[in-house]
This record gives structure tokens, C-alpha cells and sequence, in this order.
């Protein structure tokens, strides 16, 4: 196989799963900085939002990419009244109380997409998309397009973050929660602020993963593992930790078809997180919490 | 120059009780008074309630009776962001910085409450603590001990408050620091703001306060001016370790 072949076939996929990957360990991240909690509902989430842009595509014949922004906004919302719902009043028991409420919510997510959308496999548009050729790389226009707007949410997210008072304010909150606390920060906001935020990326994440394979009600579920690995990998609390996690665990796993049996790939990410907890468990950038 | 308490007190405790939630009392009626400009030492065994007394005046301890008077308000109860907006600060004792956050970033944490006049605020701390302008790029955890408490207590006098409260600054640092953390105090004291500091180093405390209450129990047990309770034999061997 000569290297534009691998290129074509494995990388570029790669990356692209890769990217879809990271936009939603950023949000598993950012639950477990700010918030300290594994959210198990993180994968429903993105199914919730990629089947919301199909809604607006088949009810107002809206164009996919028109109605991404109008389901990062619903996605916020509900994440958001999720939390209030049932996060919030276990704020103060154990950790894991939470995270099995998430599970919950979870099954919940997954449960309402069945009953609105069915259980067969859904596309946004029809058709063939033919890829366009650069210098031998071929790629087509919505794997571009995922990788900018990925890119664009990544340094967004990244200057909110450093340069904004509220930006701020979450990483203070993610670093000493009862510092912050004392110093007037307002956690309550602070947290609806992270909730709104893990909305965005995941409906984006979802929709991602939507629009570059098919739609399925279990789409978000399967994806959960993959996240999760490339959070942990990068070093959970760091943004740009998921990141390098994601393209990570989405090349690896695109690439391991060359090795093994297609039905492994999903292993793979299992694997690579039960490595990387047994020799790194900080991850690779050193994780702040745990 | 001596700096004993003139005119009304900006801060009078008189008579608080209260505990931890719905837990039983620690401070059994603690009564104690700070001047402006004065500082005040909280001294005494392990267990006396001394951090819960400062915590408190803080709103941070369920306060079930008694009076804490601030610059003529009853601020007994009230939350402590309310409390810090109306011109008390306070430094824990541990966990007392953003470690993964810059030194100025730290500060600009202390000053979310405040809409304008940051920058000023910044030269103020940065006047006050010359260290931190080289370090103000660099992540407060990677300070050392005596840094990381300029960073500390800079984080808590953003908003430029009128009293300093201080849990045990000294804990945990070598002499030399501790020595260091005196001559912030004095630094902080002379730049306007009152002070009420919780020590575990008795002796040391006392020699440099202007005045300290000893607490046992929950209760205050002997007052007077640092040099007269070193004076005072009985206190001694009582509470100081002979």
C-alpha cells in the first residue's frame, strides 16, 4: 500500500473520527473539572443533538449545517435543565450517586429518541458525496468542514476560557471550588455556564458523527467508551488533553483495521484506556483532578 | 508609633455560639473586639474553636446566637459573598490559592466581585508584594510557601477590604517564612487594613500582635495586649507550653 492509499483510507477517517472524539471528551472533561463527576449521559447527549438537526431538517427543510447552530442551542438548554433536574440536589452526596443518576438520564435520552425517531438508521441528506482532490488527499466537504468547525469550537473554547472573566471563573471553580466560592464567584451560574457549554460541543459532536456516517438512536451510547478513553488519555481536566486524546484513540482506531478484525476497532479504545490507567494514569498531558 | 484601639471598633463579636451545620456548639459565647488599623491575634490549644471563631465572623459556621457587629451592621448569618463585599477578607489555611492559575490571575479571581478598578487594585498588591511582579505569569502552585501566601492574602485584599482575616498563615512553614508572613501582616496592617489572625504559634503570635485573645473550649478565657499575656505566668503554662 503506497502511503497516498493510507492517507486516503486511514488517516484522513482517522482524523476525522478523531475530531468528532475530542469535541466530546472536551465535555466529559469538563463535567469531571468543573463538576467532579463521570457523565454517563454524555453520548445520549450528542444522539440527542445530532437527531434535533435531523427534526429541523425534515420538518423546516432546513440545510444541516444551518440547523447545527439552532441544536447546539436546544442541546445547552437541555443540558442545562438536566442538570437542575437531576444532577443538582445530589451536589452534596457522593460522587457516584451522580454518575449513576447520569446513567439514568441516559437511558432516558435514549429512550425518548426511540420513541420520536424509530430505531432504523437515519441520514441527513441522500446521495453520493464525491470527494474533492488536494494534491492526491481526498477529502470530502462535509470531513472539512467537520475538521474547521472542530478547530473553530477548540480555540474558542480555548480563549473563553483563558481570557474571559467567566471563562475564568470555571477554572477557578474547576481548581478550588470553595476558594472560589469565598472569593464571590457565583458557582451556580458558573455551572449552568459549563452545562451550556457541554451542550454545544456534544450536539456538535453528535452532529459530526451524524452527518460523516448515518444516524442511530444508539450512535451517541457507542461513543461513549471511545470519549471517555481519549479524556482519560489526554489527562481528564485539560482541554487540550482531550483533544490530543481523541485524535489519538479515532487514528488508532481507523488504522487498527490493518491489523485486526474490523470487529475489534471498537475494542481498541478499550484497550488503549486500560494501558494508559495501568502506566499513565495522569495521562499524557497530567491530568489535574482525580 | 503604637497602635492600640481608637475610637469604635470596625469589628465586635459579643456573644457567639454556634457549630458546624446542625452539629453541636464550638464556640460556647465568644466576645472580641478589633480597632482599625489594629492586629488582633486568636491564640490557644488545639480544639479551642480559634478557626471556628474566624470562620464564624466569615458566615461560614452556622452562628445560632450573638452578635457580630462589622462597621456598624449585624452581619451575623449572612452568606459569605456578602460578607466579602462589605469589606471582609479571608485567607484559609490550606488550599488557599488557584495552583493551576497564574499569580495574576489568582488575583484577578479576588477582584470577580468588582467591576472597575482593577488595575488599580493590581498595582496596589503588586506595591505591597514587589516578588509577585516577576512571578505574575507564573502558576501560584509553583511558588514557594511564603509566595504562595503573598499570593494568598493579595487574592483577599482585591476589594480592598477594611478587615483581614487570617487562618493560621503561618502553618506548615519554616521559621524563616514565618517570620516573612509577620512581615506581611505588618506591611498589610500599615497599608490600611485591619487584621485578626488565628495562631498556632503562640508565642510568636503574641510578641508581634497588638493585642490576642486566648480561647479554650469555645470560650474566651484571657485577653489583654501581646506583651502582657507573655507576661502573664499563669496563661503560660496554661496554654502557651510553659
Amino acid at each position: 500500500m503506497d502511503l497516498l492509499s493510507f492517507i486516503n483510507f486511514y488517516l484522513v477517517p482517522g482524523i476525522v473520527l478523531g475530531a468528532i472524539y475530542s469535541l466530546g471528551a472536551i465535555g466529559i472533561t469538563l463535567v469531571f473539572g468543573v463538576l467532579r463527576f463521570a457523565h454517563l449521559a454524555h453520548g445520549d447527549l450528542a444522539t440527542m443533538g445530532a437527531f434535533l438537526v435531523l427534526a429541523l431538517v425534515s420538518l423546516l427543510g432546513m440545510n444541516p449545517w444551518v440547523a447545527l447552530p439552532v441544536s447546539m442551542a436546544a442541546t445547552a438548554g437541555l443540558a442545562v435543565a438536566l442538570h437542575w433536574l437531576f444532577y443538582e440536589h445530589l451536589r452534596r452526596r457522593s460522587a457516584i450517586l451522580t454518575v449513576i443518576a447520569s446513567l439514568g438520564v441516559a437511558l432516558m435520552l435514549r429512550a425518548v429518541v426511540q420513541v420520536v425517531w424509530g430505531v432504523d438508521s437515519q441520514t441527513y441528506v441522500g446521495g453520493i458525496t464525491r470527494p474533492e482532490s488536494y494534491f492526491g488527499i481526498r477529502v470530502k466537504d462535509r470531513e472539512f468542514w467537520t475538521l474547521a468547525a472542530t478547530a473553530a469550537l477548540v480555540v474558542g473554547l480555548q480563549l473563553f476560557l483563558t481570557f474571559t472573566r467567566w471563562g475564568k471563573a470555571m477554572r477557578a471553580m474547576s481548581d478550588n471550588p470553595d476558594l472560589a466560592r469565598l472569593s464571590g464567584i457565583d458557582t451556580r451560574l458558573t455551572t449552568a455556564l459549563t452545562w451550556t457549554i457541554i451542550g454545544i460541543l456534544s450536539a456538535a459532536a453528535g452532529f459530526f458523527l451524524g452527518i460523516n456516517t448515518e444516524l442511530k438512536s444508539l450512535m451517541g451510547w457507542y461513543m461513549l467508551l471511545p470519549m471517555f478513553a481519549a479524556a482519560i488519555l489526554g489527562g481528564v481536566g485539560r482541554v487540550e488533553g482531550a483533544v490530543l486524546g481523541g485524535m489519538v484513540i479515532g487514528i488508532a482506531e481507523e488504522c487498527s483495521v490493518l491489523f485486526l478484525p474490523s470487529e475489534y476497532k471498537s475494542a481498541l479504545a478499550f484497550a488503549i484506556l486500560l494501558i494508559m490507567l495501568a502506566v499513565r494514569p495522569t495521562g499524557l498531558l497530567r491530568g489535574k483532578v482525580l | 508609633m503604637s497602635h492600640t484601639q481608637t475610637g469604635s471598633p470596625i469589628l465586635s463579636v459579643a456573644g457567639v455560639t454556634g457549630g458546624y451545620g446542625s452539629g453541636a456548639d464550638i464556640l460556647h459565647g465568644i466576645d472580641l473586639t478589633v480597632g482599625r488599623h489594629e492586629i488582633v491575634g486568636i491564640v490557644g490549644p488545639n480544639g479551642a474553636g480559634k478557626s471556628t471563631a474566624l470562620k464564624a465572623i466569615f458566615g461560614l459556621v452556622q452562628v445560632r446566637g450573638g452578635a457580630i457587629r462589622f462597621d456598624d451592621r449585624d452581619i451575623a448569618g449572612w452568606a459569605p459573598n456578602r460578607i466579602v463585599r462589605c469589606g471582609i477578607g479571608y485567607v484559609p489555611q490550606v488550599d488557599n490559592v488557584f495552583r493551576e492559575m497564574t499569580v495574576e490571575e489568582n488575583l484577578e479571581m479576588g477582584a470577580f466581585l468588582r467591576r472597575s478598578g482593577v488595575e488599580a487594585a493590581l498595582q496596589r498588591i503588586y506595591t505591597l508584594f514587589p516578588d509577585l511582579v516577576e512571578k505574575r505569569r507564573k502558576p501560584a502552585g509553583s511558588l514557594s510557601g511564603g509566595q504562595r501566601q503573598m499570593v494568598a492574602f493579595g487574592r483577599a485584599l482585591m476589594l480592598d477590604p477594611q478587615l483581614l482575616l487570617l487562618d493560621e498563615p503561618t502553618a506548615g512553614l519554616s521559621p524563616r517564612y514565618c517570620e516573612q508572613i509577620f512581615q506581611i501582616v505588618r506591611d498589610v496592617r500599615a497599608a490600611g487594613v485591619a487584621v485578626l489572625l488565628v495562631e498556632q504559634h503562640a508565642k510568636q503570635a503574641l510578641s508581634f500582635c497588638d493585642r490576642a485573645y486566648v480561647l479554650a473550649s469555645g470560650r474566651n478565657r484571657a485577653e489583654g495586649t501581646g506583651q502582657g499575656l507573655l507576661a502573664d505566668r499563669e496563661i503560660a503554662q496554661m496554654f502557651l507550653g510553659g
